[in-house]
Parts: C-alpha cells; sequence; structure tokens
C-alpha cells in the first residue's frame, strides 16, 4: 500500500538523519579528537573549529609518548603487528577447520550431528571469564603460555563456532542436487566440494570470516591473561595510554583509529564476496 | 541383456517404507515411464539409480555389471533433474561440457561434441550465457543437453517437463521421443502426468505405496487398469467411480446402478456376491436432451468447456455425482447447465473393481490375451 | 452480488534506481452481476496486478474500479467487501483449519450453528472435510491451497477474487472439483474474477476470458467466441491445447476467393488451401494461418487437401495426437479415435474451412476466420 503522505516522508527522512547522528557521532568525533592535543580536548566550551596536529599520531609510530614526566615508551606499533597475526592466523586456521566441517553438518546426517553441532556453537555463550582460569593452568603445563601459537589455538573458541554456524547455512542453501549433477557427471566428491560448494558458498565464507576477524580482533580477555607485553594485540595495549601522570586522550583516540582501520579496509574489500544471488536462476524453486 | 536392471530394490525413512521389493529391467534404445503422484518415491527411485542414495536392499545393474556399491560418478549414466540442477557459476557451455570434461575427452572434441547437442536440443546460440540468463525452457534443455552429451548408456530424466510452462510442455512431448531414440539408451522418464506417460512409454510402471502395481503398455494400461487407483490416475476427467453390488440373475449376473438393472458379461459370475465399484469413463456416458425409456434423469449442474471437448458435471439419485464429456459441437446445446438431462452407457463399458481390495475383476476372456 | 467495472485502469510502477514498468495500461473491463470471468496470461501480464487493485492492495495509477456502481479505488480493502483467496494462501498458522474457513463469517457475528454448518457445506465441496481441525503447518501445499479457496467462497461476497485458486490441485481432483466451484459460484449468483496462467482451466470455469499480454487487454470474450474468432496471433496460439499450428503463407487472388499457399520453413511452399475468404483477407502477399488441431480431419474417405507423412502417433485413451510433416511443415492433429498408422506413414487430411485463421504477418492482428465465413454463407 503505497498511501504514505509527505507528512511521513518527512518524519522518516528526521528521524533516520537522527539516528545516523546518534550512532556516527562518537565516532566522528574520536577522529576530530586524534588530531587534537590534550588541550584542545579538555576546552570547555568544546569547539569543532581547531588547528590539527599530527603529533599523537607521530607519538604512536615512533613508540614515543611525551608526557609532563617526561618520556615513555609506547609498543603500539608492535601491538597493531600482533593483532595483525593473531586475528588473520586465528580465522584462517577456523576457515580451514570450520569449512569442511560445515560441508559435513549439511551434508551428512550421522548421529548425534545436532548435539555436536551445538556444543561447538555453545562456546560463544560462555563468557571467556568462566574458562579463563583453568585455561590458564593447562597453558602453564602445556608450555604455551605467552606464544602465539597458544593464543592463536585460544581464538578458535572465538571464530571457529562462528565460521561453522554461518558456513554451514550457507551450504544447506544450495540444493544438493547441484552437486548430486556434478558428481553423476563424473567428478569426484572433493572436486564437488572445492568446484561446486565452495564457490556457491563463498558470500558465507566471505561474511564469516569478516565477522570472525572482527570478534578475534576485540578480543581483551584471553590476550590480556594469557599474554605478556610482547604478544598483546591492541585492545591490550591501549591500557598504556592510562599512565600515572594522567590520561593522553589525544593518543587514544588516535590508537582507535589506527585499531579500526584494518578492519574497516578488509571490510570494504570483502564487501564484493558478500554479494548474493550467486545462485540465482540456476535452481527452479 | 537389458541394459539397466533393478533387483528387489527397498529403501525406508523414519516416515515409512517408500520402495518395497521394486524390481524392472530397461533394454537399450526402451523407455520407461515410472508413474504415479507425487511423493511416491519415484526421486527416491532415481537418486538409487544414480548412486546418491543407497537403498536399504536389492541391487543396482547396469550393462550385467552391479554397480550398488559404486559411487555416482562410476556409473556412467546421465541424468536430467526437475529443478534442472544447473551450475549457477557456470556458462551455459561449461554445464552442458562438464561429462565429458570429467572424462578427460581433449578440448577440440569436447567442443564439438558439446556443440553438436545444443544444435539437437535448439540452444547452440546460448552458450555463452549463464544459467540466470536463460528462460526456464531453455534451462530444461540445457539440462537435457548435459545429460545427452556423453552419450550414456543409462538415461534418468526425472520429470524434466514440470516446470516447464503449458505451450513448450506440448511441444516437448512430441520432440522427446524422437530425440531420446536418436541415443539408444536404456531411459527412465518420470512422471506425475499420465498424457506425458502414455506419449513418451512403451511400458509403464505404475509406482505405488511403493510397489509397481502395474507394468504394461500405455494403451492396457488405459484399457485395462489393474486397480481402481490406477483407473483413476489414467484419465481427464477422473474415471466415475460407483459402489455397487455384483448378482446373480437368472443365467448371468449384473449390477444396481441408478435403479436400473444393467447385465454384465457371464465371465464374472465367479465374483458373484462380491461388493464391487463400478468404473465408467466419462467419455463412455451418453448424454440425451430427451427422455428416453432406458435412459436415467440427471441434473445438468455445470458445463465446462475443455480444449477439445466438454466436460458435464452431473447430480443424480442420492447424491451421486457424475462426469461425462461430449464433443465440444454437441455442448452448446446444454448452455451454462442447471436443468435436466437423460444419461445412458453400455454395460460392456464398465470397468469392475473388487470393493475390498482395489484389484479389477477381469473377465475370464480378457485374462488369456493379456 | 454486484457488477465490477474497471474503466481505463492503468498501473506503473516506480522501482528506485530502475526504468518505471507500465504493469497495466489502459485496460477496460465490465464483469456482469454474477458472472465469472478469468484473466489469463502467461507471468508478467499484468494480471495479478489487476487483481490487486480491484482488491485495494495496490493503487491504480489512473483509472476508476467501481463495485455496484460505487467508486472504490480510493478505499482501503476491508471497506470494499471483496473476498479474496490468495495465490500464497495466507492463512493463519495459530487457527485451525476450521477456523480459518470460518474466521470471516466470526466478524459478521453469525450465529454458530449456522457457521458450523456453512464451514461443512465449503470443506466437502473442496475435499478437506477430513483435515478441519487441522493446523495450517502440517497440511499439504494443495491442501492449504483449497482452505484459502474455502475461506473466500464461504463468504458469498458480493465479488469474489481469486489468485491461481487451483494451480497445487493434483490432476484427479480438477475436474470434479472445478465442476463443483463452478456450479456453487452459479448456485450463489457469486460474481468472480480469478487469475490463471492455465488456459484450460479459464476455458473450464469462465464464463468470459480476459486475455492478457505485457499489460493490455488483447481480447474479452466467451470461450467460444475466444477459440472460434482469436482477435491476434498471441489469443490464438495461448489458447487451446495443442496449441493452434500457426505457418507463413503466401495469398494470390483466384475466382471469387483467394489460394492460399502454406510456407515451410525454409521458405518452399508446403501445401495448399482453397478459401473462399473475403473481404478482410488481403488479395496477395504474405500472410500467417492457423489451423486448429483438433479441427483437422484425418483419414477417413474424401479428397485429403495433400498428402501427410506421420511423424509421431500418441493415442491418450481418449483422443489421439498426430504430428505429420506436410511438405516440410509439421502439423498437429487431434481426433477422438485411435488411428493405425506408423511413423513414416501417409495419410490424407483434410483442413476444413472451419479450421482456418487468417493473420496480418507483421501485426498478427486476425483478419478472417474460417468459422465466421462459413456462418456467413
Amino acid at each position: 500500500m503505497d498511501q504514505t503522505s509527505t507528512f511521513e516522508k518527512i518524519t522518516r527522512g528526521i528521524l533516520i538523519v537522527l539516528v545516523l547522528l546518534f550512532f556516527l557521532f562518537p565516532i566522528f568525533w574520536i577522529l576530530l579528537m586524534s588530531f587534537q592535543n590534550n588541550d584542545q580536548i579538555l576546552r570547555i566550551p568544546p569547539s569543532i573549529a581547531f588547528e590539527p596536529t599530527l603529533q599523537n599520531y607521530t607519538a604512536l609510530l615512533t613508540g614515543k609518548l611525551e608526557t609532563a614526566a617526561g618520556d615513555l615508551d609506547i609498543a603500539f606499533m608492535r601491538n597493531l603487528g600482533n593483532s595483525l597475526l593473531l586475528s588473520t592466523c586465528a580465522v584462517l586456521l577456523s576457515l580451514a577447520l570450520g569449512v569442511p566441517a560445515a560441508y559435513a553438518f549439511a551434508r551428512f546426517k550421522f548421529r548425534l550431528g545436532e548435539n555436536i553441532a551445538f556444543t561447538l556453537l555453545s562456546f560463544r555463550f560462555a563468557p571467556p571469564l568462566l574458562v579463563l582460569l583453568p585455561l590458564s593452568l593447562y597453558f602453564k603445563q602445556l608450555g604455551l603460555t605467552d606464544t602465539y601459537v597458544g593464543l592463536i589455538w585460544v581464538y578458535q573458541l572465538i571464530c571457529l563456532p562462528l565460521i561453522l554456524w554461518i558456513v554451514r547455512g550457507y551450504f544447506e542453501d544450495i540444493s544438493p542436487d547441484i552437486e548430486n549433477a556434478y558428481r553423476i557427471a563424473g567428478h569426484s566428491w572433493w572436486r564437488a566440494f572445492s568446484r561446486i560448494a565452495i564457490p556457491l558458498a563463498r558470500p558465507g565464507i566471505a561474511a564469516a570470516a569478516l565477522l570472525a576477524f572482527i570478534f578475534a580482533w576485540n578480543n581483551f580477555i584471553f590476550a590480556l591473561i594469557l599474554a605478556s607485553a610482547s604478544k598483546q594485540p591492541v585492545t591490550v595495549g591501549a591500557l598504556a595510554f592510562v599512565t600515572a601522570s594522567g590520561i593522553q586522550y589525544g593518543q587514544i583516540a588516535a590508537a582507535i583509529v589506527l585499531s579500526v582501520t584494518p578492519t574497516l579496509l578488509l571490510a570494504l574489500y570483502a564487501q564484493r564476496y558478500l554479494v548474493e544471488g550467486l545462485s540465482l536462476g540456476a535452481v527452479k524453486g | 541383456m537389458s541394459s539397466l536392471e533393478l533387483r528387489n530394490i527397498s529403501k525406508g525413512f523414519k516416515s515409512g517404507k517408500v520402495l518395497d521389493d521394486v524390481s524392472l529391467s530397461v533394454d537399450a534404445g526402451e523407455i520407461v515411464v515410472v508413474f504415479g503422484p507425487s511423493g511416491t518415491g519415484k526421486t527416491v527411485l532415481l537418486r538409487i539409480i544414480a548412486g546418491v542414495q543407497d537403498p536399504d536392499a536389492g541391487a543396482v545393474v547396469i550393462d550385467g555389471a552391479d554397480v550398488t556399491d559404486s559411487a555416482p560418478d562410476q556409473r556412467g549414466i546421465g541424468m536430467a533433474f526437475q529443478n534442472f540442477a544447473l551450475f549457477p557459476h557456470f556458462s551455459t557451455f561449461d554445464n552442458i561440457a562438464s561429462p565429458l570434461e570429467a572424462r578427460g575427452t581433449p578440448a577440440g572434441k569436447l567442443k564439438e561434441q558439446v556443440g553438436a547437442v545444443a544444435r539437437m536440443l535448439k540452444i547452440d546460440h546460448v552458450l555463452g550465457h549463464a544459467p540466470r540468463e536463460l528462460s526456464n525452457g531453455q534451462k530444461q534443455r540445457t539440462a537435457l543437453a548435459r545429460a545427452l552429451v556423453a552419450q550414456p548408456k543409462v538415461l534418468l530424466l526425472d520429470d524434466p517437463l514440470r516446470n516447464v510452462d503449458a505451450k513448450l510442455r506440448y511441444e516437448m512431448r512430441l520432440e522427446l521421443p524422437r530425440l531420446l531414440r536418436t541415443f539408444d539408451a536404456a531411459v527412465i522418464y518420470v512422471t506425475q502426468d499420465y498424457k506425458e506417460a502414455m506419449a513418451l512409454g512403451d511400458h509403464i510402471a505404475v509406482l505405488r505405496n511403493g510397489r509397481i502395481e502395474q507394468w504394461a503398455a500405455p494403451a492396457t494400461v488405459y484399457r485395462a487398469p489393474a486397480s481402481v487407483e490406477v483407473a483413476r490416475l489414467f484419465g481427464d476427467p477422473t474415471i466415475n467411480l460407483l459402489p455397487c453390488r455384483l448378482e446373480a440373475w437368472g443365467d448371468g449376473c449384473g449390477v444396481t446402478l441408478f435403479g436400473r438393472k444393467l447385465p454384465v458379461a457371464a465371465s464374472y459370475l465367479r465374483a458373484v456376491g462380491h461388493d464391487v465399484i463400478a468404473g465408467l469413463r466419462p467419455e463412455h456416458v451418453v448424454v440425451r436432451e430427451t427422455e428416453m425409456s432406458s435412459a436415467i434423469a440427471f441434473d445438468l449442474d455445470a458445463v465446462m468447456p475443455v480444449n477439445v471437448r466438454s466436460v458435464l458435471y452431473l447430480r443424480g439419485p442420492a447424491g451421486v455425482e457424475l462426469l461425462a464429456t461430449v464433443a465440444e459441437s454437441d455442448a452448446g446445446k446444454f448452455g451454462r447447465g442447471h436443468r435436466k438431462v437423460w444419461i445412458d452407457f453400455a454395460p460392456e463399458d464398465l470397468l469392475l473393481f473388487d470393493a475390498a481390495t482395489g484389484a479389477r475383476l477381469a473377465p475370464r476372456t480378457e485374462a488369456r490375451t493379456n | 452480488m454486484s457488477d465490477l467495472v474497471l474503466d481505463n485502469v492503468s498501473k506503473v510502477y516506480r522501482p528506485r534506481g530502475k526504468a518505471p514498468v507500465q504493469a497495466v495500461r489502459n485496460v477496460r473491463l465490465d464483469v456482469k452481476d454474477g458472472e465469472i470471468v478469468a484473466l489469463l496470461g502467461s507471468s508478467g501480464c499484468g494480471k495479478t496486478s489487476m487483481l490487486r487493485m480491484v482488491a485495494g492492495f495496490e493503487d491504480a495509477t489512473a483509472g476508476a474500479i467501481r463495485i455496484g456502481g460505487r467508486d472504490v479505488h480510493n478505499l482501503p480493502p476491508a471497506a470494499r467487501d471483496v473476498a479474496m483467496a490468495f495465490e500464497g494462501y495466507s492463512l493463519y498458522p495459530p487457527l485451525k483449519v476450521r477456523e480459518n474457513i470460518g474466521f470471516a463469517l466470526l466478524r459478521e457475528r453469525k450465529a454458530s450453528a449456522e457457521i458450523e454448518g456453512r464451514v461443512r457445506q465449503v470443506a466437502e465441496l473442496l475435499e478437506i472435510a477430513e483435515i478441519l481441525d487441522r493446523y495450517p503447518t502440517v497440511i499439504s501445499a494443495g491442501q492449504q491451497q483449497r482452505t484459502s479457496l474455502a475461506r473466500a467462497l464461504i463468504r458469498r461476497a458480493p465479488v469474489s477474487l481469486l489468485d491461481e485458486p487451483m494451480s497445487q490441485l493434483e490432476p484427479q481432483l480438477r475436474a470434479i472439483l472445478r465442476a463443483r466451484l463452478k456450479d456453487y459460484l452459479i448456485e450463489h449468483r457469486m460474481t468472480t474474477v480469478f487469475v490463471t496462467h492455465d488456459q484450460t482451466e479459464a476455458i473450464a470455469l469462465a464464463d468470459r476470458i480476459a486475455v492478457m499480454e505485457k499489460g493490455e487487454l488483447q481480447q474479452f470474450g466467451t470461450p467460444a467466441e475466444i477459440k472460434q474468432s482469436p482477435n491476434n496471433l498471441f489469443v490464438a496460439s495461448f489458447i487451446g491445447e495443442p496449441p493452434m499450428n500457426i505457418f507463413d503463407a503466401t495469398v494470390k487472388a483466384r475466382g471469387n476467393g483467394v489460394a492460399v499457399q502454406a510456407i515451410g520453413p525454409s521458405g518452399q511452399p508446403a501445401f495448399d488451401l482453397e478459401s473462399p475468404l473475403l473481404e478482410q483477407a488481403p488479395r496477395a502477399g504474405k500472410i500467417r494461418i492457423g489451423i486448429r488441431p483438433h479441427l483437422i480431419e484425418i483419414g477417413g474417405l474424401g479428397a485429403g487437401h495433400a498428402t501427410a507423412r506421420v511423424v509421431t502417433n500418441h493415442w491418450l485413451g481418449d483422443q489421439s495426437h498426430i504430428c505429420f510433416d506436410i511438405g516440410g511443415c509439421s502439423v498437429v492433429g487431434v481426433t477422438d479415435r485411435p488411428i493405425q498408422a506408423a511413423q513414416g506413414d501417409a495419410l490424407p487430411v483434410r483442413f476444413p474451412l472451419a479450421a482456418l485463421h487468417l493473420f496480418d504477418a507483421e501485426s498478427g492482428r486476425a483478419l478472417a476466420h474460417g468459422l465466421e465465413a462459413q456462418r456467413g454463407e
């Protein structure tokens, strides 16, 4: 029923603008803050016009923080590198394990299949704090504390359920007849998996990988407890900005901007794989 | 030796047994139609033959070799699915070429064979398109081309005309038999449309409740259906079914329908005393505008023209419903209905079925010629 | 009940970012009180848009819709007093089938005994009496569709709108349910408009058929009129199963009439027809001819126009469908007796005047119809 009046259209427009402002304003403000020094940030009343400065970014990149009490070493770039390494490896590992598992769950009906799948999902429900204490004890015993391998392994608790559940849904949406037709044509099941199932589930795999990357990137508590300073990602590294001689808001803002950028770039890159409709038209109904 | 043989195939699911001891054989160049209403396991049967589903019991034998335990890619079968199942991210050419590619056919020969099949099915001008750009008719033909291109010994067609519009379906119904015969494969064609079954099949296997209820040539299935259900499934409009009782009268026997006593062939004598269902095909009902001594009065409640003839909806004594067909040219005089008419029919046109089992009571003379 | 008038109705869809789509173009249709009208066409022809405009789920971009003389195109659906059976069934999941069907009667505050009786009557009509106490989610698609139909029919509304009412029905039930439906509609004098792409259904049920293509009304007439005098090539080839045989042909003046010669697919002459038509037929030039399959005389005695070679011969139990080749042209004929002829045999065939239709080669517009000419003589 296209009976919306002009009044409704205007009201809808205004509401949308308000909602957008509500969500985007903090991000906009942080961007501004990253180009200001502490005095400009804390000035009352706050103003939009100011003299931009790159000193926050320089401090982060060079690793030297200037405070009233002297210079401090900030290992921000190393933290950024750690985040990239941990998140990327965790996602790659969970894809290698999760995609074939999702295929198995989608295509084959085996006993306890649903139970196993649900157990794997339940890892997402449990608060990390619940498992941290036993985990840290195990890690000490296995010698995995403060290792990249150990962290990547623990990150599977975050990434694997996501990959499994999202990609399984996409595999289930592909009509099995397409793979059947490919097999009847004479191809092995591996080729059916790699040439048919995976390309058709690509939007789902991309979406799941992106989500897994974001969640791994944002993780705080595992890295805090199970790693030391040299292996910490940006989430933990940000704590360093709270110094004895005051909080460096400008640097925090710059750090946030730099932290968000890789995920943002990844999302923009992955966007074209998220386009649906690959399988439209090849299967009736 | 037949190209394809099914021996005692059984398959059950949680909901029940879908195939119960099904056996049949198909020779090279023969088209066997597996006919049945939806959900009766016809598709499961095809999947078992293709190897994408395992039977609970029984064997699939192709050219004398037992392939029951072989993978689908080892069986040398071509299959066309009801929902086309084209590879959406391949071009039409690559879709059709897929079986040849799996067999390692060199590129030149591959192009030639794909082109030949595409020309035969009139889709050579869309080979470069993606499946989503094709019309339903073109998709169906691509699926067929893909099934045929490697010249398989066994061809499985799962209701390929179901999702195609009426006009194209009719054209393909005429074209398909000729096309299939040039390939000399053993063909199993699954359909729910009895006209398609009669047009295409050398033999029809009527599948009901997991069993083959009748295996015969098309004309025989129509003329001498094995059971009430088969009679209902073959015929448009559906056959009229009238419960009555076979009684002995003097030298012979007969049934009472609409208050009239109708003698039937003496060879039915052994079934006397049974409750029977008399089947009368609509085309055998004669409808008259004027009263005649032998005719029975009915109310004509609706007239429905259908292409070549008109269907008359009649209601008679005790609320019994009857459908009759008359030639289109004759239907005009009945107008829109809601008037009285008188119907008549020949007792020899009655098909008698046992009311308890549903099986047709065959007069003794017929048993010899079947 | 009421009559329904569509007065120059048009509908344009304007999807964002794409070109506007003219779904319905200047349609004028009048449905008489108690008449059953079919909107027939292939998918995308505008028939569903038209139905939805009458119901009130779409606004007409232009034109007026009147029910019983009253303008309704500005009223919301609930105020128009029409009953509708949707293509997607749209049943209420938490209510049983019985309650779904009787829903509208509850609104009208009828006595429960009366509702009970009418629900049972309609359910028995559509063979869903056994599932009255089940829920919509556990019954089959065909049963859901019949429930949706029952829900609309029970209201005996002034105008009933049915969107593809029997598309999911099993073939065996189709004939008897169509018959009962038609009887019910006639008995209660219900003005009905239904949408279908199945021309068999349209011909069986409707008093008049509106054939639509690309949003335009191609022809509005009784089944007999549409079969015997189709307005154009589209209507002629859409109606009828098997479809009408269509060929290219050339016309030459001869004596009092014209001689028509059919042309085969590769341009060579195929066979000749005599036809003493008519003022409308051109005296010379290219045209297209249509020949109805079941009016062709196959076999039998008498002079045949040409000898046809049998390509396929299918006996379908109560009719024969024979495809034969005449001079390169593929012709389909239908007759109600079995013909003993195998592939390759020769058969005499005759094309009586009543079977012929002449169409303009470019526009497809009908030029002359054999049956009319025959009657005129």
